[in-house]
């Protein structure tokens, strides 16, 4: 069974489709990623696997379960990472996870925390600190500690590498495998071609709102073929 | 030039700033057309009260033989009609009386009878120009000018139109003084349509225009103060409505309870009850004891204090005029007080230009405490004139005849 | 459940971390208290004065020495509204309409000497009280701080984190609207406090309940309406505008409005005008100082038939105090009728202007809060009432004595030397014809029939605000 199933989605935002039936699947343990540029509907299914938007036609399942059957249901298996992601200003970082993951329902102590936020190299200094006094990279590091922490069998990211620097793209890039490795479903947004091949089992090019193909990492190879997702990324944009 | 024209373009499409304006205008119609109304129905009261008046002094003619009997029973209608600007701010007339029912009895006894209107009315207030311009105009002011520059701030175009502008801040001032004269000309356009009406003279609609210029200026100003703090525009708005509350509300309510602190004035039952007192007790004090504190006020009449055992009306007239006498102390420190209290509240209005613009608009209107207090003086020379007339009448024995009533005075009506 | 809280107490930290918001706190539970503190002390004062100006004007009338039992008549006495113990929370009309009386033969006086007239005109908000404080200005404070309270989460894009975490939009509502309510409750406090104060010097507990209940309903139906805003808006600019609307239509054009319309709808002719028109009714009943006017004259023959005489000197009574007796009761007939008539349509009027309190909760929550604290036009007629009661009591006990006691030849021929005129004093003990008077607002119960259309008004905003909140809070989307 998927854990995450696009069946045939079409998706409209104020009278415009913005997602043309759109269809792929992804099964526990894998990485997927979601490669456009701008306006080409990465957000929006992202948006769709999480009930915010509702499909006119077609449907998106999570765990075998239709969204819009069980819309708290699927929130509760999926951590998400919006774009840009912002936290309370007011709050350190300890408060911010604290209070997120407990409207999430999930348990944590201190120490589970630390941990989130070692894997993700947030300097223990600013740990206290209110978040409004953050860079945008340290910002997005406790948003990903976040999803992290919540334990959900699947993580939706939107564009989770922003604003990060290339070292920290780099142990975010690992900290997916090893998340993945461990059991987690994983789908990534991105316009980085060359982050997105090193991290993913598979990526999806979408255009305008279509899918217009799909790159899958060969078996025994580490990443997938930076040139040809380039030529068809490259081809679209033009 | 063009500057102003595509700013006045810019204001003619931001719906929420034309929403403002829309309701200045409304707020201003309504204050002002149910101020006409009011004042005309004040004056309709009027007429008919001194029809009425003058029919009641009709049957009275004739009725009765003895200028006793003459003083008694006549009341006479005193009055403070409204001013022609009155409409535009109500003022004392809402709680203060306007109009005085006296004879010529002890005038202590008459003078502080209120002909109120309902009281949970006057608990509201009245809706009046004067509360319009000077407690609603600053709130529209703060929600047309409080996101001036913060909305662009947050839209991000902030530094884009600085930088654009020829020089740096001057579509600010622009946009400011259109909105600022918009509102002032939604908020004095009714006003002047009202005074063409009813006739108001040019001199006072001038006045009250500048007051109503001056008191907007003020706020244009705070607004322009708190704007450079560069907040954003919740922390604004809510900054300039507290200012609001403070010098509309708080400081007034202040100055009330340290004014009233400052200037004590006598109970005002006080008065009454040793008027009172003193003109019953006279009942069983020797007649003497009447007369000789008369005849020290008016001792033109020491021949005629002759007073015999049976009930004489000059004897009765005698001690009602003594009541005032001995209330006189608490009388004339209960009117000082008040006019104390009044200047006092008018310096300290300075520190609440709301106040201080109600104030200005109703001493334009005639509507002040002072006013007020000018026409209770009014009442009280014409009582003094009353007696004057009838105590020849009383102490010398006089007939009742036609003519003789002819001489009576009559409330001197003073155009405003 | 637990969300919901998680959510509220979120919340109440970003009110305290926040400067403009702990600010504004500050202030408003300042203004609060120092209000509250005022007006207690200056009703508290008010009450111990004029109980104590009862009490002197009661013992002088009973000193008053031996005299004719007409010159009490016209000596008269005072009678003082004593403010009700909530009063320290709401004086209503208290410093609007007089609080004294003279109460004399043969006249209804107005009540004198309201506050109003001796205190300095400032623009019309300086009698604050605490009343006016909830009533007016609370509400700005929940507006500052709540308006905010979703659209904020929505401008700042920490909405869609919220629900990722699968809260729904209900449990967000809810949550923001237990914080803002329980801001409300905690500013209930002075309130409450002044209640309990007020219930120890002799308030009806039941009362003051309901005044506490009237303002938490009443706080409620600000504190859905600002929630219902923050949710709908699509700006924080634009949630703050439409409140700000909203409080200045509520709190200060309606209920204008609403006195406008009510006063030219339905005019009260002024004190002087009834005065005057009742003139010639007053006339007709006759001067009974004079008991050989031609209208006593059918009283005079029934009482001679009466008692088989032809003299009313052979009278066993004093035709004198008859008639005196005979037409106090006609004219108190005729100033009865009235002042019922200008006492119902005074009602009548504030009826009306109170009926715009389904457009203005302000004004409901205003009419209902003067209706528990016993300081409306109600409590004020019927002191009116109550005051005229005592009136016509002790001058038609005077008139007793005067028909009983006093001998007939005496009486007329009471001017002819200082020993006849002796003859006419009756002993002072008959003052005490005067009872002892102390005003008391109607029973507990009554009030809160009173207050149960404001309440009920209120109610109708809640429930109605509630519902259209419910619809808005499912829709809640980033």
């Amino acid at each position: 069974m998927p854990v995450l199933n696009a069946k045939a989605l079409t998706v409209e935002r104020s009278g415009q489709q913005v997602l043309k039936d759109v269809s792929f699947s992804m099964q526990q343990g894998q990485v997927h990623a979601l490669l456009g540029g701008n306006g080409a509907g990465k957000s929006t299914t992202l948006l769709t696997f999480l009930g915010f938007l509702t499909p006119v036609s077609g449907s998106a399942h999570v765990q075998g379960r239709a969204v819009s059957e069980n819309v708290s249901a699927a929130r509760q298996a999926i951590a998400y990472l919006p774009e840009a992601a912002t936290l309370y200003g007011h709050l350190n970082a300890y408060e911010n996870l604290r209070y997120f993951l407990s409207l999430a329902k999930t348990d944590t102590d201190r120490r589970a925390l630390d941990a989130a936020l070692d894997r993700v190299a947030l300097q223990a200094e600013a740990r206290e600190m209110r978040m409004q006094t953050y860079s945008k990279g340290m910002r997005q590091k406790v948003a990903i500690a976040m999803a992290i922490l919540r334990e959900t069998p699947i993580l939706l990211l939107d564009e989770p590498t922003a604003g990060l620097d290339p070292a920290a793209i780099d142990d975010f890039n690992r900290l997916v495998r090893d998340l993945a490795e461990a059991g987690r479903t994983v789908l990534l947004v991105t316009h980085d071609v060359y982050g997105a091949c090193h991290v993913a089992d598979r990526i999806h090019l979408l255009h305008k709102g279509e899918l217009v193909g799909s790159f899958d990492r060969p078996s025994g190879m580490d990443r997938i073929d930076t040139e040809a997702v380039h030529a068809a990324f490259a081809a679209h944009a033009a | 030039m063009t500057g102003s024209f595509r700013e006045l373009r810019f204001l003619a499409k931001d719906r929420a700033a034309l929403l403002w304006l829309g309701i200045a205008v409304l707020v201003a119609g309504l204050s002002v057309f149910l101020g006409l109304r009011e004042v005309a129905a004040q004056r309709t009261v009027l007429n008919e009260l001194i029809e009425v008046d003058r029919a009641e002094r009709d049957v009275l003619r004739g009725l009765h033989q003895d200028w006793g009997d003459v003083a008694y029973y006549t009341f006479h209608l005193t009055h403070d009609s409204p001013s022609d600007f009155a409409f535009a701010a109500l003022g004392q007339r809402d709680t203060s009386p306007w109009k005085h029912h006296i004879r010529a009895l002890a005038l202590e006894g008459q003078i502080y009878e209120t002909d109120a209107e309902n009281p949970d009315f006057a608990l509201i207030g009245r809706f009046d120009f004067a509360f319009a311009a000077s407690m609603l105009a600053p709130l529209l002011l703060i929600l047309l000018l409080h996101d001036l520059r913060s909305r662009e701030r947050a839209a991000g175009r902030y530094e884009l139109l600085g930088a654009t502008a020829a020089s740096r801040g001057s579509p600010w001032f622009v946009r400011a003084v259109l909105r600022v004269g918009a509102l002032t000309l939604c908020l004095l356009v009714p006003l002047w349509a009202a005074g063409l009406l009813v006739g108001t003279g040019a001199a006072k609609l001038a006045l009250a225009s500048l007051v109503v210029a001056l008191h907007i200026g003020f706020w244009w100003g705070f607004c322009a103060f708190v704007d450079r703090f560069g907040w954003s525009s919740p922390v604004n708005l809510t900054a300039l409505i507290g200012a609001w509350l403070a010098l509309a509300v708080v400081v007034p309510a202040a100055i009330e309870s340290s004014v009233e602190t400052a200037v004590p004035v006598p109970e005002g039952g006080e008065v009454m009850l040793t008027q009172r007192e003193a003109v019953n007790d006279a009942w069983d004090l020797p007649k003497s004891a009447t007369m000789e504190p008369f005849v020290e006020r008016h001792p033109e009449w020491a021949d005629y204090t002759q007073v015999g055992q049976s009930f004489e009306w000059k004897w009765y007239y005698a001690f009602q005029q003594v009541g005032d006498q001995i209330v006189e102390p608490l009388s004339r420190a209960y009117r000082e007080g008040r006019i104390r209290r009044d200047r006092l509240a008018g310096t300290l209005a300075w520190l609440a230009p709301p106040a201080l613009s109600t104030r200005a608009l109703q001493a334009i209107a005639g509507t002040s405490m002072a006013d007020s207090l000018a026409y209770e003086q009014r009442v009280r020379d014409f009582h003094a004139a009353l007696r004057g007339y009838y105590y020849p009448r009383l102490f010398r024995d006089e007939v009742v005849s036609d003519a003789s009533l002819g001489q009576r005075p009559e409330f001197p009506v003073v155009g405003k | 459940m637990s969300r919901i809280l998680t959510i509220a107490h979120a919340e109440w930290r970003l009110w305290l971390r926040s400067r403009l918001a702990f600010g504004a706190l500050l202030i408003t539970a300042l203004l609060l208290t120092s209000t509250s503190v005022v007006t207690a002390l200056r009703m508290s004062e008010a009450h111990h004065a004029r109980i104590h100006q009862q009490a002197v004007a009661e013992a002088t009338f009973l000193s008053q020495p031996d005299r004719h039992p007409h010159r009490m008549v016209h000596y008269g006495h005072y009678v003082f509204r004593v403010p009700p113990p909530l009063s320290v929370i709401d004086p209503g009309v208290d410093s609007v309409t007089g609080q004294s009386m003279f109460l004399e033969g043969h006249r209804q006086n107005t009540a004198m000497f309201a506050d109003a007239r001796a205190s300095a005109e400032l623009g019309g908000f300086e009698d604050l009280t605490t009343a006016l404080a909830y009533q007016l200005f609370l509400p700005l404070l929940l507006i500052a701080i709540g308006h905010g309270l979703i659209i904020r989460e929505r401008e700042e894009t920490t909405l869609v984190p919220l629900l990722a975490q699968g809260v729904t939009g209900t449990e967000l509502y809810a949550g923001k609207g237990i914080a803002l309510v329980g801001l409300s409750l905690a500013l209930l406090l002075p309130l409450a406090v002044m209640c309990a104060v007020a219930v120890g010097r002799g308030a009806a507990p039941l009362a003051s309940a309901g005044v506490i209940g009237l303002y938490a309903l009443y706080l409620l139906v600000w504190c859905s309406l600002i929630l219902l805003v923050s949710s709908v808006a699509r700006s924080r600019s634009l949630a703050l505008g439409i409140l700000a609307l909203v409080w200045l239509g509520t709190a200060l054009i309606i209920p204008r409005i609403g006195v406008e319309s009510a006063s030219s709808l339905i005019p009260v002719p002024g004190k002087i005008e009834t005065d005057l028109n009742m003139q010639a009714e007053l006339r007709a009943v006759g001067d009974g100082h004079n008991a050989s006017a031609p209208e006593f004259r059918q009283l005079q023959a029934d009482l001679l038939a009466q008692y088989d005489v032809t003299r009313v000197e052979d009278l066993p009574v004093n035709f004198r105090g008859v008639v005196a007796r005979a037409a106090e009761a006609d004219l108190t007939e005729v100033m009865n009728r009235h002042a019922e008539e200008r006492m119902a349509l005074e009602a009548g009027q504030a009826r009306f202007a109170a009926s715009f309190g389904w457009l203005s909760p302000v004004l409901a929550v205003a009419a209902g809060s003067r209706a528990l604290s016993g300081t409306d036009l109600a409590t004020h007629h019927r002191f009116l009432r109550e005051a005229e009661v005592v009136r016509f009591d002790f001058v038609q006990g005077l008139n007793r004595v005067h028909v009983e006691q006093l001998a007939y030849g005496d009486d007329i021929n009471r001017n002819i030397d200082a020993e006849a005129s002796k003859r006419t004093r009756m002993s002072a003990e008959n003052w005490n014809v005067l009872d002892e008077f102390t005003f008391r607002p109607a029973a507990a119960t009554e009030r809160l029939a009173r207050a149960s259309t404001p309440a009920a008004m209120l109610f109708a905003w809640l429930l109605m605000l509630a519902a259209i909140g419910a619809l808005a809070a499912r829709r809640v989307q980033p």
